[in-house]
C-alpha cells in the first residue's frame, strides 16, 4: 500500500524534475508575488519583519494554486484518469499518492521561497529558518489535501484555475489565520505558539482524514 | 415532486400571515433607549441570520442524502437551498453592516461572526458555480455534494480560529462573549420570535419556488437532449 502511493507520488516528482515545468512556474509565480508586495507595500525593514508571516503565507496559497492546477495534468490525456483508477488499490492510496507527490513539490518550493523572501525584504530572522519551516510543512499537509481533493474535483470544469482559487481560499481560512499567528509568535520570540499548532494539527488531521474518502465518492461510477 | 406544488401555496399563505404579523408588532415595539429606532433592523438582521445558517444545515443534510442513496430530489433540494441561503447571507451582511454603522461608528469589523459569515458567502458562491462549469450534471451533482460536506466540517473550524485569533492576538474589538451579550427581553422579544419563525417559513417558501423552478428546467434540458439525439 505504502509502495502504490510511492509510486504514484514518485511518478509526478520525477516527471516534473525532469521538465521542471511545474516546479520553476511555481517558483517563478512565487517571485513575482513577491515583487507585487514590495512594490505594494514598500516595508521597511521593521515593518518587513511584522510584515513576514503574512507575507510567506500569502505567497504560498498562492503559489499552491499554481501547483494544484497541473496536479491532474499528466492524467489528462487518452484515458489516464480512468487508468489509474484502475489500479488494484483503495482509492483512497491513489488519493494519498496524487497528495504525497503535490507535497513534495511544494514543500520543495516553500524551502526556496522562505530564504529568498528574507534576502528580498532584508528580514533579518535567520536563526529561526528551522522553525518556520516546520510550521510551513505542518500547514501544508492539510493545504495540500484539501487542494488535491478540489483539483480532482474540478478536472475538466471551465475556467477550473479560477474555481480553484475560489473554492480553496475560503476553506483555508483557518489555516492563514493559524499558521500567520504561529511565525508571527516564533519571530515575537514571547509570543504564544502552542495554542497556533494546535489549530494546525486539527486542520490537518481533519483534512487528510476526510479528503480519501471524499475522492473515492468523486470519483465513483 | 408532486409534494412541493401541494404544500407551496399553504407555506406561501403562512409566511404572509407570520410575516404581516411580525412587522405589526415591530411597528408597535418601543424605540430602543440607547439605539432609537435603528434598532428595528434587528428583526431582519438576526432571522436572516437563522436562515443563512439553516439553509446550509438543510444543504448538507440534502447532499449527505444525495450522496447515500442518489435521490435527484435531495440535488434539486440542494441547488434550491443553496441559492436560498446565499441570498439571506447577502441580506444578513448588509443589514448588519447598516446597523452597524450607526451603532459602533463602522461598517465592517473583523470579529468571528461577520468573518464566517462572509466565508460563508464565498462557500455558496462556490457551491454554485461548481455545479454548473462541470459539463456531466451528475458528476457537478456530486461534486457539488462532497463541497458542501466539507464545507459543513469547515465551517465550525473557521468560526473557532477567528474567535481564537480575536481573543488570543488582541481584545475583541465588540462585545460577542456571552458575559457581554446583550439581551433582548420584554416587548422586543415577540417581534424577533414571530420573524424569525416567518422567515424559516418564507425560507421554505422560496426553497419549494426555486426547487420547481430546476425541477422545470431539468425537465427542459432532458427533453431537449431526446430531441437533439432523435435529430441525429
Amino acid at each position: 500500500m505504502f509502495k502504490a502511493i510511492y509510486r504514484i507520488a514518485w511518478k509526478d516528482v520525477a516527471g516534473d524534475l525532469r521538465r521542471r515545468a511545474t516546479l520553476s512556474s511555481m517558483l517563478f509565480f512565487a517571485i513575482s508575488v513577491l515583487v507585487v508586495f514590495q512594490a505594494a507595500f514598500e516595508p521597511d525593514r521593521k515593518e518587513a519583519l511584522r510584515l513576514l508571516p503574512g507575507l510567506l503565507w500569502a505567497t504560498t496559497l498562492f503559489t499552491t494554486l499554481v501547483g494544484l492546477g497541473r496536479v491532474f495534468q499528466a492524467e489528462e490525456e487518452d484515458g489516464a484518469f480512468e487508468g489509474l483508477l484502475l489500479a488494484s488499490v483503495p482509492r483512497g492510496v491513489i488519493f494519498f499518492g496524487k497528495w504525497l507527490g503535490n507535497l513534495l513539490l511544494t514543500l520543495l518550493v516553500e524551502f526556496l521561497i522562505l530564504p529568498l523572501t528574507m534576502v528580498l525584504f532584508n528580514v533579518d530572522a535567520w536563526a529561526h529558518i528551522p522553525a518556520i519551516l516546520a510550521i510551513l510543512a505542518l500547514g501544508t499537509l492539510g493545504l495540500t489535501g484539501l487542494g488535491t481533493l478540489l483539483a480532482a474535483m474540478t478536472r475538466g470544469a471551465r475556467s477550473r484555475e479560477t474555481l480553484l482559487a475560489l473554492l480553496l481560499l475560503p476553506l483555508t481560512a483557518p489555516l492563514l489565520i493559524s499558521g500567520v499567528q504561529a511565525v508571527a509568535a516564533i519571530l515575537a520570540t514571547d509570543g504564544q505558539v502552542a495554542p497556533w499548532l494546535k489549530l494546525l494539527v486539527i486542520f490537518d488531521v481533519v483534512y487528510l482524514a476526510m479528503t480519501p474518502w471524499a475522492f473515492g465518492w468523486l470519483v465513483e461510477e | 415532486m408532486n409534494i412541493l406544488k401541494k404544500i407551496q401555496p399553504l407555506v406561501g399563505l403562512a409566511t404572509l400571515i407570520a410575516l404581516a404579523i411580525g412587522l405589526w408588532y415591530v411597528y408597535q415595539a418601543p424605540a430602543d433607549f440607547q439605539q432609537g429606532g435603528a434598532v428595528r433592523i434587528l428583526y431582519i438582521h438576526v432571522p436572516s441570520a437563522k436562515i443563512a445558517l439553516l439553509s446550509y444545515l438543510f444543504l448538507t443534510a440534502a447532499s449527505i442524502l444525495y450522496l447515500w442513496k442518489r435521490y435527484e430530489g435531495a440535488d434539486i433540494l440542494a441547488e434550491a437551498a443553496a441559492s436560498v441561503g446565499a441570498a439571506f447571507t447577502v441580506i444578513t451582511l448588509a443589514s448588519g453592516s447598516i446597523w452597524g454603522k450607526p451603532m459602533w461608528g463602522t461598517w465592517w469589523a473583523w470579529d468571528a461572526r461577520l468573518t464566517s459569515m462572509l466565508v460563508l458567502l464565498i462557500l455558496y458562491k462556490g457551491l454554485m458555480v461548481l455545479r454548473h462549469s462541470l459539463d456531466d450534471p451528475v458528476k457537478g451533482a456530486r461534486a457539488t455534494a462532497i463541497l458542501a460536506i466539507i464545507g459543513a466540517v469547515d465551517l465550525p473550524i473557521i468560526h473557532y480560529s477567528v474567535v481564537w485569533w480575536r481573543t488570543l492576538h488582541q481584545p475583541p474589538s465588540l462585545a460577542t462573549g456571552e458575559n457581554t451579550a446583550v439581551h433582548i427581553t420584554g416587548p422586543l422579544l415577540p417581534p424577533l420570535l414571530i420573524l424569525s419563525v416567518a422567515f424559516i417559513l418564507l425560507g421554505l417558501y422560496m426553497v419549494t419556488v426555486k426547487a420547481r423552478q430546476i425541477e422545470a428546467r431539468r425537465h427542459l434540458d432532458a427533453l431537449e437532449a431526446a430531441r437533439m439525439h432523435h435529430d441525429e
